[in-house]
Order: structure tokens, then C-alpha cells, then sequence
């Protein structure tokens, strides 16, 4: 006996005429149901700081280039933190996330927008290699991949890692440096947790020759309900009070005089103005 | 002629995909293609107007900024800044901000087109959902954007962006000339980019600035050529920048990272807020 299909003769017809349009219409459109949604604006869930200092594998060597930097900060210092004058925080500082923040999919790479200072990032998920030789950034080179981990057709986490980095960097405020050699390599998951598809997380683990092992921490980020969420331009160097004269911090007083940064500070060397010689 | 068979197929095929497809899908076919890297052509520098020499672009100035404008050039020429903001790592803000000093993506999504220029934190959205101006917002450099696609010549595929931007914040200038903007913050600045119809490569953005201190609509055409496989260098304005700007008095950085003047005769810094008079060697 002939066996009939169970699918019916249109739907056989159907079925390969589907496949063929998917086939034309695809080749020219940006399927987003492959991708986790991550569109809006989120925001951090805590202070912008790494994690605590106390837990930073580092060597001996950096452990006291930190200890260090928290006596100069202490006294009015800036210490190893190099941001005061609007260099950018680069990565992985940036994941801290100064500002609410968007994620922007395309096929061939995902952009993170930030608006503060030069936080943005671009990561590249076009299959490239690295490069032979790279530019050093603050940023960074980032290449990423999306991965389907459940076997349900649909990306749900991005492996990221980034090099060819530039420093000086620190991991936040507190001034937790990174070897001055930059040779930092940070690996990155992105996901949405599956409970909750408002809230984001970011598995950073950075090796780096400052510290013993690789260290990793883990940031949580959550969407804003708002569809048109208001962005807010922020401008470092807009009435930034701090200035560096000769490696030296001060600061800029209220009535725009120069001042100094810590106590019994000495000013500048003006020895470049004729009127200060006589 | 199709059997009632496989029309019907057909028809239920283009349904399935169209479902599946057009409901999530964003499709790129319909908006022109302006990926990669956007540069202002070679021999164009940091000048509004491209077509004319730096400082000499006939901006249709009221006498009152044409004043400020003329004693903008003087300071400058004496070693100052004049009416440029941005040599303190103020982003360029709009319009001036399309004068891409350095390179620029523009990202296209069907609610909004991201512009990201490679300085500062420029980067712009141009929200293309349909939404109109709020009554009130804050001001910044870069504006607050909307956008509407046009199909100009009817081919089923938007060609030209058309944009207008309000809420923008001073000081701002439109290049290193210092050509002044009004402070008053009702600068509106309209664009429509564009493909160049025979050069793909070559992206026209057409942009009329209506500003207080002009007399009428300054309307310029900025191009810009495509680099298909880009290297993206980053731009740090604050690195190595040799600017000191205590109160209103603007200073330089030696080599040797020392405080000097930026003009002849210019006095020291007042350090009365420090104890000793014994500079640090």
C-alpha cells in the first residue's frame, strides 16, 4: 500500500515554497528573534565600583602600588586612579556603567552605547580573527560570538574578550591598578537572566600580570520600563575642578583660582612668566 | 496558469514567511545601505562651510555676533581661543559635530539611527519611531533628534533621512574659527542625508542651521567617503591635551608639563589660595 503522508499536499507544496522565500527574505533582513531582546535603557544596580580591594588577587608587587595610591588619595591625591581629567576609564572600568547604557544588535557587531566620556564600545561578531597588530585603546578590541546554550535556536549568551588595551587604567575609584605593561585580557559573558528578562548580567574575568590568578567579578544591570527612556548628556570636562600642572593634582576653587589639592601643597613652578621672575 | 493547488500554497508559503519573518525581522533592504566608516573627504579640516577657506565662510552673522565673531579671530590670533569652546574637551555638539573631524557609523534601527562619531562622547540619536518633540527637555551639546525616512523616487526603498534637532546647549560654535552660535538655546538645526546617486561611497548631508545670531536659514552640504572595512582609532580629547583653563584666563602646558602662557605678556595664574610661595621644583 502506498503510504500517504501524514502532511497534507498543499502544505508539501507550501513547505519548499517557505523555504525558498525564508531563503530571499532573510538574506535581506536582520532576524532579531535570533537574539536576546536587549533593547531599552538599563542602569547598574549598585555603586560603580569593581569589588572590594581586599579580594584583588594581587602580587605582592601591585598589592603595595595600591596601598600606596590610597595614602596619596587619602592626603587629596588622585592616586593610580587616572580618570580625574576625563581620560576614559577604558575597559573593563566601564562595565561599572557611570550612566544608564544601550545595547544596539546587528548582524556584524554589538554596540554598547554609554554617554559618559568615552565609554562606548564596539563588539565585533563578524567572525573575524584578531589582528596581527593592534592599535592600543582604552576601550580595547573586542571580538564577540553569541552562543545558543539551550539548544532552542535563539542566541542567549555573548562571549566576548577584548585586548590591546592601554593604560593607564584602574578598575575604579579606589585607584586598583593594572600592570603598566597592558597586556590585560578581559573574557566576558553576557546574558539575560532566564527568570527575569529585565535584568542583565556580565561575567568579567580579567588576567592581567598585576594580580596572581584571573579574577572574576560579576555585574548586574537592569532595564528601565520606560519605551522612551530619557537620556542625559554627561560631560566630564564640563566644570571639572581638577588640573594637572607637572604630574601634580590641584584643584580649581569655587571663584576659579587655582588651588591646592592637598594640605601645605606647593604651587606651580611658573618660571615660564617673565612677570614671576622679578 | 497555476492549479487552484499550488496558488493556494503559494499563497499560504508567502503567509508562513511573512509571519514569521516580517513580524521580528528588521529589514535592511528597505533603508539604504550606510554601513562602514563615514570621513570628511581629503583637504577638508575643521571648517563648517567645505566649499570655502576656514574663517572666511560669510556665515550671515547679525552685526552683533559678526562683532563677537571679528574679536573671536583677534583673540586667537593673540594666542587665545575666542569663541571655540572646544579646546577644553567640550564636545562640538551640533551642528558642528558633522563637521567629522574624526570618523563616524551610522547605526540604523527602525526606531532609531545612531550616528557615533569617533571624539568625545559624540554620539547622536536620531529616533525615527514617530514620536514628536517633547514640550521640555534637558539641553545638550548633541540636540535632541527626530527623524523621518523618505522613498523620494518611489522604488519601495527610503533614500534620504531628514532630521531636526532642538534642545541644544551652549557654548557652541559651528568649526575652530569660532563662529558663534546664540546662547539663547533656540538654535534648530535641519538635515537631510542622503546617498550620492552616482558615487555609493559618497554620503551628502545637507544641513540649515536657524540660529538667533544669524539673519536667515545657513544652509551648507557636508560629504563624507565610505571606507568599507574600517579600522576604528580611539580619540581621547583629554589625553595629552596642553590646555589649562583656570576661571576665564586659558593657559598652556609646556613640554615639560609646566604652566605658560598661551599669549605674550599674559600674567601668571593667581596662587592666592596657596600658603607658601615656594613653588615645587
Amino acid at each position: 500500500m502506498r503510504y500517504r503522508s501524514p502532511i497534507g499536499s498543499r502544505a508539501r507544496v507550501a513547505a519548499p515554497l517557505a523555504a525558498l522565500l525564508l531563503t530571499i527574505a532573510g538574506a535581506h533582513a536582520f532576524d532579531e528573534t535570533k537574539y536576546p531582546d536587549l533593547k531599552g535603557q538599563w542602569d547598574r544596580t549598585a555603586a560603580p565600583r569593581w569589588l572590594d580591594a581586599k579580594s584583588a588577587p594581587f602580587t605582592p608587587e601591585y598589592r603595595a602600588i595600591f596601598e600606596e595610591n590610597l595614602k596619596d588619595q587619602a592626603a587629596g591625591g588622585q592616586g593610580t586612579d587616572p580618570t580625574f581629567t576625563c581620560l576614559a576609564p577604558g575597559m573593563p572600568r566601564v562595565m561599572n556603567m557611570y550612566a544608564p547604557f544601550e545595547i544596539v544588535v546587528t548582524p556584524r557587531t554589538t554596540h554598547m552605547l554609554m554617554d559618559h566620556i568615552h565609554d562606548s564600545r564596539r563588539i565585533f561578531t563578524d567572525g573575524r580573527d584578531w589582528p596581527k597588530e593592534i592599535q592600543p585603546s582604552f576601550s580595547g578590541y573586542s571580538i564577540g560570538k553569541w552562543i545558543d546554550e539551550d539548544g532552542d535556536g535563539r542566541y542567549d549568551v555573548l562571549v566576548v574578550e577584548t585586548r590591546g588595551l592601554q593604560g593607564p587604567r584602574a578598575y575604579d575609584s579606589t585607584g586598583m591598578p593594572f600592570h603598566s605593561d597592558n597586556e590585560t585580557v578581559i573574557n566576558e559573558r553576557i546574558y539575560l537572566d532566564n527568570a527575569d528578562k529585565n535584568t542583565l548580567y556580565d561575567e568579567i574575568t580579567v588576567t592581567d600580570h598585576a594580580l596572581t590568578k584571573p579574577w572574576t567579578a560579576v555585574k548586574k544591570y537592569v532595564r528601565k520600563p520606560d519605551k522612551q527612556p530619557v537620556w542625559r548628556e554627561a560631560v566630564c570636562a564640563e566644570n571639572n575642578p581638577h588640573v594637572v600642572i607637572a604630574d601634580e593634582p590641584y584643584m580649581l576653587s569655587a571663584d576659579g583660582f587655582l588651588m591646592p589639592a592637598k594640605k601645605d601643597q606647593a604651587p606651580p613652578d611658573l618660571k615660564y612668566f617673565p612677570q614671576s621672575r622679578k | 496558469m497555476l492549479s487552484r493547488c499550488c496558488f493556494g500554497s503559494l499563497v499560504l508559503a508567502a503567509a508562513m514567511v511573512m509571519s514569521l519573518t516580517g513580524a521580528q525581522a528588521h529589514d535592511e533592504s528597505k533603508y539604504p545601505d550606510w554601513a562602514g566608516q563615514w570621513r570628511r573627504p581629503p583637504g577638508v579640516n575643521n571648517q563648517w562651510d567645505p566649499t570655502k577657506p576656514r574663517g572666511k565662510e560669510g556665515a550671515p552673522l547679525t552685526p552683533e555676533f559678526q562683532a563677537i565673531f571679528e574679536a573671536n579671530l583677534k583673540d586667537q590670533e593673540e594666542g587665545g581661543q575666542g569663541t571655540d569652546p572646544t579646546y577644553m574637551c567640550i564636545p562640538d555638539g551640533m551642528p558642528r559635530a558633522m563637521n567629522v573631524i574624526f570618523p563616524m557609523e551610522i547605526i540604523i534601527t527602525p526606531n532609531t539611527t545612531y550616528i557615533h562619531i569617533e571624539y568625545l562622547m559624540m554620539f547622536r540619536r536620531i529616533y525615527t519611531d514617530g514620536r514628536k518633540f517633547p514640550e521640555d527637555t534637558d539641553t545638550s551639546f548633541m540636540g535632541y533628534s527626530i527623524g523621518q525616512w523618505a522613498d523620494t523616487d518611489g522604488d519601495g526603498r527610503f533614500d534620504e533621512l531628514l532630521v531636526e534637532t532642538r534642545f541644544l546647549k551652549s557654548p557652541r560654535a559651528y568649526d575652530s574659527s569660532g563662529i558663534p552660535l546664540h546662547p539663547d538655546g533656540k538654535t534648530i538645526v535641519k538635515e537631510r542625508f542622503y546617498q550620492d546617486k552616482d558615487k555609493p561611497d559618497v554620503l551628502h548631508d545637507e544641513v540649515t542651521t536657524i540660529d538667533s545670531a544669524l539673519t536667515r536659514p545657513w544652509t551648507i552640504v557636508k560629504n563624507y567617503n565610505r571606507v568599507r572595512n574600517p579600522i576604528w582609532v580611539e580619540a581621547i580629547c583629554s589625553e595629552n591635551n596642553d590646555h589649562i583653563k583656570l576661571g576665564n584666563e586659558t593657559y598652556m602646558r609646556s613640554a615639560d608639563g609646566l604652566i605658560m602662557p598661551a599669549k605674550k605678556g599674559q600674567r601668571p595664574p593667581d596662587l592666592r589660595y596657596f600658603n607658601t610661595t615656594d613653588a615645587k621644583k
